[in-house]
């Protein structure tokens, strides 16, 4: 079996990037993929810095009190059920509307899901700056906002670079689950498509191209995030 | 300069101010010492509010800092006359805190900021001084504790002695009324401890009100004008420092003093 697609294997590859037809529906795939992952990645980092934040404001009115709640409800929820559930809940359900951009269906619903993972990892970021440095903000009076956004905040932004990175390398590959709704030319939808029966009647040259897309994306953004973590830690040698 | 009147203070269950009532006078060196979990720092804490007291009350320069402890005064039950007193007493906590410098025993030095940007940052964000006066005051505060050259480094670069000295030199840079010291050598290897203690030495000859939790009982004996014993958070004895080191009379400060000196 295997060796029987190895026969057809770089000849197909050859077919796939001889092919302008091919090669556009793999790029458009692609675009489709960063679309959703980049618009799923702004969502979820204003999204996760609001929770954050509402979590980790001591504050006894009953407003944040309440606004805490709700978000222990929404991160326990997203947290807690499967990605393609909350798609297909997102798709079918909440927005199923007739012509309705699915592109804005699934940004919306990675964006929220991410965003609950996310709001876990700033506030744990957060929570790793020493309680010293409010400490020593509030003793020379220095009020609790301002505290927050010139000693904490910067120094929680170092810790949690890794954590979002990962959250956002994840989130690029979770999107691959849109093919599943339909409507959607994602990566790995195109590379089906192209492994079927009228185009190259393979899915292994298709699957692998898809999958070194993927990669590539990836290897990509952790480059940018160790650039970033690297001048971030600039001051501090530890 | 700050009254502390009948405190209180609790954690849970674990009751460590019962009652702590202090007055620090202007030029004033007091220094506080006592067993660990005794409450001192705790009352230091007390007196910038970086913890609020349950009960009590603390003044400074003959403002209200705390809410307003019914007990205290005459005619406070009605919640009217409350509200009157404090409008007429009360300091917005932050500006009260903007007079009084706290060094802590880990420095707390701000990690994102140089060593200038620490000094000056919240003299400038309170509008204290202006951006330039605040730089030039700072060099010359770094200047005076030998530390110019490390002006534009992190903390992080820092020892332990030097990371200290800035610490007191940031709050100097606020112009303070009066500074906490919360058991500032304790962190520090012994060989740095000294350029600490010089340099609050000088700050003492300079005139400074200086509060001081500390366990360098040798340090206490040299520059107090006044030693406070505090155990099981209530001061059990006060007196200047030769009364206090050579005759004490509380038997727990005596059981104290054997074992440290």
């Amino acid at each position: 079996m295997l060796f029987n697609l190895n026969a057809g294997f770089f000849e197909n590859i050859g077919k796939i990037f001889s092919s302008s037809e091919y090669l556009s529906m793999l790029f458009k795939g692609l675009g489709c993929t960063l679309l959703i992952s980049f618009g799923a990645t702004v969502i979820g980092i204003i999204l996760g810095t609001l929770v954050a934040i509402v979590k980790i404001i001591p504050s006894k009115k009953p407003i944040m009190k309440g606004l805490n709640v709700v978000c222990d409800i929404y991160t326990t929820i997203f947290r807690g059920t499967p990605m393609a559930l909350q798609l297909f809940i997102m798709a079918f359900v909440i927005f199923a509307i007739r012509g309705f951009p699915m592109e804005i269906v699934a940004i919306l619903a990675f964006g929220i899901n991410s965003g609950a993972y996310v709001s876990e990892s700033i506030r744990a970021g957060i929570l790793s700056v020493d309680v010293g440095q409010m400490e020593a903000g509030r003793a020379l009076g220095l009020p609790y906002s301002k505290t927050m956004w010139k000693i904490i905040i910067p120094q929680a932004i170092k810790n949690v670079i890794p954590a979002i990175g990962n959250e956002i390398i994840a989130l690029i590959k979770e999107t691959s689950i849109v093919s599943m709704v339909g409507g959607l030319y994602d990566l790995t939808l195109v590379a089906k498509i192209l492994g079927g029966g009228d185009k190259l009647a393979n899915f292994l040259a298709p699957m692998t191209v898809a999958a070194l897309f993927y990669l590539a994306i990836v290897y990509l953004l952790t480059f940018v995030i160790k650039l970033i973590e690297r001048r971030l830690r600039s001051g501090d040698k530890r | 300069m700050i009254n502390v009147k009948n405190v209180y203070k609790s954690f849970g269950d674990l009751h460590v101010l019962n009652g702590v009532s202090l007055d620090i006078k202007a030029g004033e060196k007091v220094v506080i010492v006592g067993p660990s979990g005794s409450g001192k720092s705790t009352l230091l804490r007390c007196m910038n509010l970086l913890e609020i007291p349950e009960k009590g009350e603390v003044w400074l320069e003959g403002q209200l800092l705390t809410a307003v402890d019914p007990s205290l005064h005459e005619g406070m039950e009605d919640k009217k006359a409350r509200k009157a007193f404090e409008k007429e007493y009360s300091l917005d906590i932050n500006r009260g805190r903007a007079k009084m410098g706290m060094v802590f025993q880990h420095f707390n030095l701000f990690n994102n900021l140089t060593v200038l940007g620490n000094m000056i940052l919240v003299p400038v964000e309170l509008k204290l001084k202006t951006k330039e006066q605040a730089i030039i005051d700072a060099e010359a505060l770094l200047d005076r504790i030998g530390l110019l050259d490390k002006r534009d480094v992190y903390p992080s670069t820092l020892s332990g002695g030097q990371k200290q000295r800035i610490a007191i030199a940031r709050a100097l840079n606020m112009n303070p009324k009066v500074l906490l010291f919360d058991e500032p050598t304790s962190a520090l290897d012994p060989e740095m401890v000294g350029e600490v203690l010089e340099l609050m030495k000088t700050l003492a000859d300079d005139g400074l009100t200086m509060v001081i939790v500390t366990h360098e009982m040798g340090f206490a004996k040299e520059i107090a004008n006044r030693v406070i014993f505090i155990d099981e958070g209530v001061i059990k004895e006060e007196n200047e420092p030769k009364e206090f080191f050579e005759n004490p009379k509380n038997p727990r400060l005596q059981e104290f003093l054997s074992k440290v000196l």
